[in-house]
């Protein structure tokens, strides 16, 4: 047996030994234990090093709120920096490391820091390094970050998994200790879905560590009972091991679990955290309340201890917390861990009270008692060796080796406050209690600042019993018995201030703030909560000020002489413990980053070789590399001169398409495009513009009329979804009137663009249409069939590229072998694939504008589209604002074409265009290259660009400006149209 | 007869069904979808049952529902459906752009509560919702107490099974 550890008593068991690591060095615990519990039972008191000082430090508490044992678990990828040892489960073969600390934890160099503090306080950061001021980057930063400090972060990937879940439920109740588990029972047993989420390894709260019996039964016991009882329930889901860490509108919960933090190798189907979104009909904190550290001079030194966590280590853990044990109270809770340490053999030395009243009825004990005083400082090292207590008459020193403190107890309400609610002051319990009338949310118990057992039981029942009834469950509101042997912590007397403190009085310790600094900080102007705040960083880092808030708050308005309540608190934000990156992040990453979207051509450009690129989460084929060909550009070459030579095939299904049909679909599109739908025959194409509200363009594309009352409509692929939302809310809020009905048929559809001179004769091998020019010109479309009847789909003659060209739909499960199909009809004809590369070479040589030239500042007649703009419809979107001044204003932009002067020299898009003498500056920016490649048929690169006045400069020498890598490329504006302008090509 | 043979590759093609403890994965067959577009304050479609016997109806929105089957409807058959519905609605057919899958066995909700917001608990069968699935869209339809069916765009449906194959790993 470890040398702290009871022979009995707690609920470890003792039969199942578990061994792990501490920096090193190899010692023993039990199954039940927390890693905090196993340290102690082997008399480890030393466990970290402090932020600021590296001062020595112990375990201070038992749970969420420590500040102090903060250590590293785990090896390689599994390595977690700042776990709390207070929460962390032991298991086989843990390892810790102790942190902040070099060479070690017992001899450590950054301790000097501790000489320095005459010149570290609060604030130092500010009055230190102001000076050069180039070195605060270079030096200091680097510097102080490396000197103070918590642990540090693998650089090596988590094996591990994650995931999120959504839960909805009735009633959430929020931690599952006395109260509760009495307001779970209670809603539960009415029929409510209840969800209990808690945060420790095992539930039950205080009732693990309480003495106290309940109806005759053990607590613990009783705890026991009352799971069993929920787990039984089909209604109420148990969530152990889940720390409930914010709430968010809609009454949604943010919670983690720790699925297998407590074992050594996680399962691998099983995630190590699950993050959950709890949507609550109503939410119950059954948080209980933060037990108070007192501010007295050495109230870090390793065996100062809150009382409730010694009793916690005492009765649950089965640990002594030392031979010869002193408690300083301010409330009756220190005399029930007087009790229990008696009860457990290791009688109390001392109880100092600082106030001035008999020991609580409930105390038979027979410790030295010393009322109206006050532990003015704790001594020691590596670990406690004395105290000095002050009364009225004098001091006393008395040699101690573990020292208990209760300065009273913060209901735990910073969910309560996650909405914008701020804590109250209550004068009656010194402390803070949530705000009232919040919907959706309520407190009981120890968090609704009501105090013992007993009282939350009854509190717990009956909150649940109401709670279930105001959803509409019928319930009796359950009773336990009689508490016996209980100890309540009232009635407690509030100590901010202890005078006669000679030592470094710390209020928070995970920061190192200690009571001067908050002095200075109002002395310096700084006494605002929310700027001493900032100035001494109180309450801030990982545990958020969960032990000292109250306490600085209290001392701030002792020091401005007002009260804490106008003090008032700094703003509660989620979370409420650190939560991992990898729950927040789930299961989003490496192949489940993102969805992946699949043409239906995918498997067939695969098969040719394509190289794919991610457009938003398509994956286009890029180009099709062939044997011999050394880099992209040869490819796209050949593709682009094969498609204008024999012909190409390119997969376009990613195009949006909306079928649109009802009595008054043409009236709709008239109304959505600038230009005139209203007369489009069946059987025909349109090239359409559709304007925002504010006159400027939104998207491009073609739309069909297949029917009298049917259309299909392409988009660009980047707009897909937005143009199908802008037609839904333009049918469904504008035009409510009108019978349309919208259906967004993109992923129906496997959609070829079969381009260039042989298009025809080879789609005739296996359309069954006619396809000569007369059944079939420029900008028909139709519904086809294709094989001899084997497969129904849609051809329009429309081309991207200018050349003859058509796009061909076929249901999408037949996308693939009919593309095959395709290639092997047009074999002889000299067919190959293309990309999207070689498809915006294509247009570009034909100055045929995208999203990079239609960029949401340009109107029709900054790209030549002037006559798209119909002044015959009484009204379209985009109409009336498109006749401001400065949308018609000559100085536009406007689409034009640039060349190089010399073939052989390039430029990049994004260049910008100066005029031929110009200085590179930005006031002579006259407009920038929006688009641009090399063309193999003008023999050099190709540009569009958006130029001041671009439209009547063709022939103008330019500079072409390229800012990022400082070339100047000599350059023409020219007609945007590099390529057969007089679309002969296209009638063929 | 063309000399051309064509064939049809379904989306999933491959995924052979997933069988874990308490829940299983499953591509439906790509048979018939069609999308029954009436006007909004059309609360049922009287006549469909009479034309599309095999069909069975998901509501998708106000006046929208998918009629759905395991076997393809000829397009003759397709054509003559539309035209005898033409009163009640208009037909999309959307037999090849979206995608069937069926979620079925006791641990199905716990399945997909790590994707949907939407309380499956309470949600009663044959009533279906449009929600996300992680970060992909899906029309889900609760079609018997276990079952849930998925509906998804074709061009996302491979991820949304390696989602769900994920997601259902628990039970393995």
């Amino acid at each position: 047996m470890t040398p702290y550890r009871l022979s009995s008593g707690g609920l470890v068991d003792r039969s199942k030994p578990l061994s792990f690591s501490f920096d090193g060095k190899e010692m023993q615990g039990f199954e039940g234990d927390s890693l905090a519990s196993a340290l102690l039972a082997n008399g480890r008191l030393l466990v970290g090093r402090s932020f600021k000082y590296h001062r020595r430090r112990g375990i201070l508490t038992a749970g969420a709120a420590e500040p102090n044992a903060l250590m590293t678990i785990g090896e390689g990828g599994r390595t977690e920096p700042n776990t709390r040892a207070t929460v962390q489960e032991l298991y086989q073969g843990l390892t810790a490391q102790s942190q902040n600390r070099w060479p070690s934890l017992d001899v450590d160099v950054g301790a000097l820091n501790s000489l320095l503090s005459p010149f570290l306080g609060a604030g130092f950061y500010y009055k230190t390094f102001m000076w050069p001021a180039a070195l605060w980057e270079k030096l200091y930063e680097p510097f102080i970050r490396r000197a103070a400090g918590l642990g540090r972060a693998t650089y090596e990937a988590d094996p591990d998994g994650y995931e999120k879940s959504w839960a909805h439920c009735d009633l959430l109740v929020v931690g599952a200790g006395a109260t509760g588990l009495a307001a779970a029972l209670a809603a539960g047993r009415a029929g409510a879905r209840v969800i209990v989420a808690d945060e420790q390894s095992q539930a039950g709260g205080g009732l693990l560590s309480e003495t106290a019996t309940i109806d005759g039964k053990a607590a613990h016991a009783f705890a026991a009972e009352t799971l069993a009882e929920l787990a039984a329930l089909p209604n109420v889901t148990l969530l152990p091991r889940t720390t409930v860490f914010g709430w968010y509108d809609g009454n949604v919960f943010g919670a983690v679990e720790r699925v297998q933090k407590h074992v050594g190798i996680p399962a691998a189907h099983l995630p190590v955290e699950r993050l959950w979104r709890i949507v609550a009909k109503e939410a119950l904190l059954a948080t209980g309340a933060e037990e108070r550290p007192l501010v007295f001079g050495g109230n870090d030194v390793p065996g100062v201890m809150m009382a409730g966590a010694m009793r916690t280590y005492l009765n649950r853990y089965g640990v002594a917390p030392g031979r010869q044990v002193a408690i300083f109270t301010t409330n009756d809770t220190g005399y029930a861990l007087a009790a229990d340490l008696e009860a457990a053999g290791i009688p109390a030395a001392v109880i100092i009270d600082s106030r001035s009243r008999p020991a609580p009825s409930g105390y038979n004990g027979r410790t030295r008692i010393i009322s109206d005083a006050v532990v003015s400082d704790a001594s020691g090292g590596k670990a406690l060796s004395g105290i000095t207590v002050r009364t009225r008459n004098g001091s006393e020193t008395i040699k101690v080796d573990a020292l208990a403190m209760s300065g009273g107890f913060n209901p735990v309400i910073n969910l309560a406050c996650h909405r914008g609610g701020k804590p109250q002051w209550s004068d009656e319990k010194a402390t803070f209690l949530a705000p009232s009338g919040l919907k959706g949310l309520s407190l009981a118990g120890a968090a609704a600042g009501i105090d013992g057992l007993a009282a939350c039981l009854e509190d717990g029942a009956a909150k649940g019993t109401a709670l279930a009834e105001s959803l509409g469950y019928g319930s009796t509101q359950p009773s336990f018995g009689a508490v016996t042997g209980e100890i309540a912590p009232a009635p407690a007397k509030p100590l901010w201030t202890i005078k006669g403190v000679r030592g470094k009085a710390f209020i928070d310790y995970q920061n190192d703030v200690h009571r001067k600094d908050l002095g200075l900080a109002v002395q310096e102007g700084y006494g605002h909560v929310e700027l001493a705040k900032r100035y001494t960083t109180n309450g801030m880092a990982t545990d958020q000020g969960k032990l000292s808030n109250v306490n600085a708050i209290a001392l701030l308005a002792e020091a401005r002489g007002v009260s804490p309540a106008e003090v008032g608190t700094t703003t509660f934000r989620p979370f409420y413990t650190p939560v991992s990156f990898g729950a927040l992040t789930g299961t989003s990453h490496g192949h489940h980053f993102q969805p992946v979207r699949k043409s239906p051509l995918h498997n067939w450009a695969k098969k040719n070789g394509a190289v794919f690129v991610e457009t938003g989460l398509w994956y286009r084929s890029s180009w099709f590399p062939r044997a011999g060909e050394t880099g992209w550009r040869e490819s796209v070459d050949r593709e682009v001169k094969n498609a204008r030579k024999n012909a190409g095939l390119c997969d376009v299904s990613m195009l949006g398409k909306i079928e649109i049909t009802g009595a008054d679909a043409a009236e709709f599109l008239n109304r959505v495009y600038s230009n005139a739908f209203l007369k489009l025959p069946v059987g025909k194409a349109r090239y359409g513009l559709m304007l925002r509200e504010d006159g400027h363009i939104y998207d491009d594309g073609t739309t069909s009329r297949l029917a009298e009352d049917r259309y299909f409509m392409t988009t660009t692929t980047a707009y897909a979804a937005g143009v199908m939302n802008h037609l839904e809310f333009c049918a469904q809020a504008l035009w409510p009137d009108l019978d349309v009905r919208l259906a967004s048929v993109t992923d129906q559809w496997a959609q070829m663009a079969i381009v260039g001179p042989k298009a025809r004769a080879i789609l005739e091998r296996i359309v069954d249409a006619d396809l000569s020019n007369e059944a079939f010109p420029f900008l028909g479309a139709a519904e086809i069939s294709l094989f001899d009847g084997a497969v129904h789909g849609r051809l329009f003659r429309i081309s991207f590229s200018g050349e003859l060209a058509y796009e061909l739909a076929v249901p999408a499960g037949y996308g693939e072998s009919v593309a095959d199909a395709i290639m092997e009809a047009g074999r002889e004809d000299g067919i190959q694939p293309y990309g999207v590369e070689a498809l915006a070479v294509l247009r570009i040589e034909k100055g045929h504008v995208t999203h990079n030239e239609i960029n949401g500042t340009v109107v029709p007649g900054d790209l030549g589209f002037g006559r798209m703009v119909s002044s015959a419809k009484p009204d379209f979107i985009g109409k009336h604002m498109l006749a401001r001044e400065g949308l018609n204003a000559p100085e536009r932009p406007q689409l034009v074409g640039v060349v190089p002067l010399d073939p052989a020299k390039s430029f990049k898009t994004g260049s910008h265009i100066l005029a031929k003498d110009a200085a590179a500056t930005l006031e002579n920016d006259q407009g920038y290259v929006t688009s641009s490649c090399y063309s193999p048929h003008i023999h050099s690169t190709i540009g569009l660009a958006l130029v001041r006045r671009g439209s009547s400069r063709h022939g103008e020498e330019v500079m072409i400006w390229n800012g990022l890598r400082d070339e100047f490329t000599p350059g023409r504006l020219c007609d945007p149209v590099f390529f057969d302008p007089a679309n002969e090509k296209l009638h063929v | 007869m063309s000399k051309y043979r064509v064939t049809l590759r379904p989306a999933l093609d491959g995924k052979q069904p997933i069988q874990r403890n308490g829940v299983s994965l499953e591509a439906r067959p790509e048979g018939t979808l069609l999308h029954l577009l009436a006007p909004p304050s059309t609360n049922e479609l009287p006549c469909f049952s009479e034309y599309a016997a095999n069909l069975s109806l998901r509501p998708v929105s106000p006046g929208q529902w998918f009629a759905v089957g395991d076997t393809a409807l000829p397009h003759a058959d397709l054509q003559a459906l539309a035209s005898s519905l033409k009163s009640e609605a208009d037909i999309v057919d959307q037999s090849h752009g979206r995608i069937r899958i069926l979620v079925r066995g006791p641990m199905a909700m716990r399945v997909l509560a790590k994707g949907t917001a939407v309380d499956l608990a309470i949600f009663p069968v044959g009533h279906s919702a449009t929600t996300l699935i992680g970060h992909i869209t899906a029309h889900v339809t609760r079609i018997d107490e276990d079952a849930f069916e998925l509906i998804v765009l074709r061009g996302f449906a491979e991820s949304l099974w390696d989602e769900l194959v994920q997601m259902s790993l628990e039970f393995s």
